[in-house]
C-alpha cells in the first residue's frame, strides 16, 4: 500500500515523475529551496485538513439553518441571516486555511520562520459575532410574538 | 564463544515506530480519513433530500479516502490535494449560499 511503485509509475517512472514535478511547482510557485523533512509536510498538510474539516462544518451549520430549522416567527430573514455569514466565513476558513498551507510549505522549504497565523483570530471574532446576531433574532422573534 | 564469524541476530520485526517517529505517516492518513468521513455525513444527509447533490458529494468523500492512502514519496503532489479539498468546500459553499439566498423566493429549489 505504501510502495511507491503503483500502476502508472511502474511504466513510465522518469517522464511521469518529471511531468509532476515540474507542474507541482508551476502550482506552488516556488521551484528553490530543498524538501523539508516528511513529517514537517505531513504535520501542514494534518493542520490544513483540520482545518477544512472546520470550514467544511461551517457551511453545513449554515446550510442546516437556512433549510432545516423551522423558521423563526415574525423574523422571515432570521435563519438567512445567521446562515449567510456561517457559510462565509466557512468559505473564508477554506480559503484562508489552503493559503497558510501554501506559507508554511514555502517556509519549511526556505528554512524560514513559520508565519503567525491568523485563522484562530477570524474564527473566534466571526463566531462571536454570528452568536450575538443569534441571539438578538431569537429574542426579538420571541419579543414580537405577542 | 568465538569461533569464527557469529551468525548475525535474527532481524527483529520491523517496528513502525522505528521507521516513521511519531507515526506521522498513519496520523496523517487517518486526518484524511476523518475528513473523508465528514464528507460521506455530509453526503448521506443530503441525499435523504437531493440524491443528485449527494451522490457527487459521496463520491468526493471516496476520493478523499483514496487519496489519504496513496503514496506521498515527495511534497510536491501535495499542492494538488490540498487545492482539490480546498475547491470542493469553496464550491459547497457557494452551492450553500445560492440555495440560502434564493431559498425564500424559490421554494422548489430548497434541499
Amino acid at each position: 500500500m505504501r510502495d511507491t511503485c503503483q500502476r502508472r509509475t511502474c511504466d513510465s517512472p522518469v517522464t511521469w515523475k518529471q511531468k509532476t514535478t515540474m507542474s507541482d511547482n508551476a502550482l506552488q510557485g516556488d521551484s528553490e529551496g530543498t524538501e523539508p523533512d516528511a513529517r514537517f509536510t505531513m504535520a501542514n498538510e494534518r493542520t490544513f485538513l483540520a482545518w477544512s474539516r472546520t470550514s467544511l462544518a461551517l457551511v453545513v451549520a449554515g446550510l442546516g439553518i437556512a433549510q432545516l430549522l423551522p423558521p423563526f416567527p415574525n423574523v422571515p430573514w432570521g435563519r438567512s441571516i445567521i446562515a449567510t455569514p456561517l457559510i462565509l466565513l466557512g468559505a473564508a476558513v477554506s480559503v484562508l486555511s489552503y493559503l497558510e498551507w501554501r506559507n508554511n510549505q514555502r517556509a519549511l522549504r526556505h528554512g524560514t520562520p513559520l508565519r503567525r497565523t491568523q485563522l484562530p483570530r477570524v474564527l473566534a471574532i466571526t463566531i462571536s459575532v454570528i452568536a450575538v446576531l443569534a441571539g438578538a433574532v431569537d429574542l426579538y422573534s420571541r419579543v414580537t410574538r405577542h | 564463544m568465538s569461533q569464527g564469524p557469529a551468525a548475525p541476530p535474527p532481524e527483529p520485526a520491523p517496528d513502525l515506530e522505528e521507521t516513521d517517529p511519531g507515526l506521522a505517516r498513519e496520523r496523517t492518513e487517518l486526518a484524511w480519513t476523518r475528513s473523508s468521513i465528514s464528507f460521506a455525513a455530509l453526503g448521506v444527509l443530503i441525499l435523504k433530500f437531493r440524491p443528485a447533490v449527494g451522490v457527487p458529494i459521496l463520491v468526493f468523500s471516496a476520493v478523499v479516502w483514496s487519496v489519504g492512502r496513496m503514496p506521498r514519496t515527495r511534497s510536491g503532489s501535495a499542492s494538488r490535494r490540498v487545492a482539490m479539498v480546498t475547491v470542493a468546500i469553496t464550491t459547497l459553499a457557494v452551492v450553500a449560499l445560492v440555495l440560502t439566498i434564493a431559498g425564500h423566493s424559490t421554494p422548489g429549489i430548497r434541499l
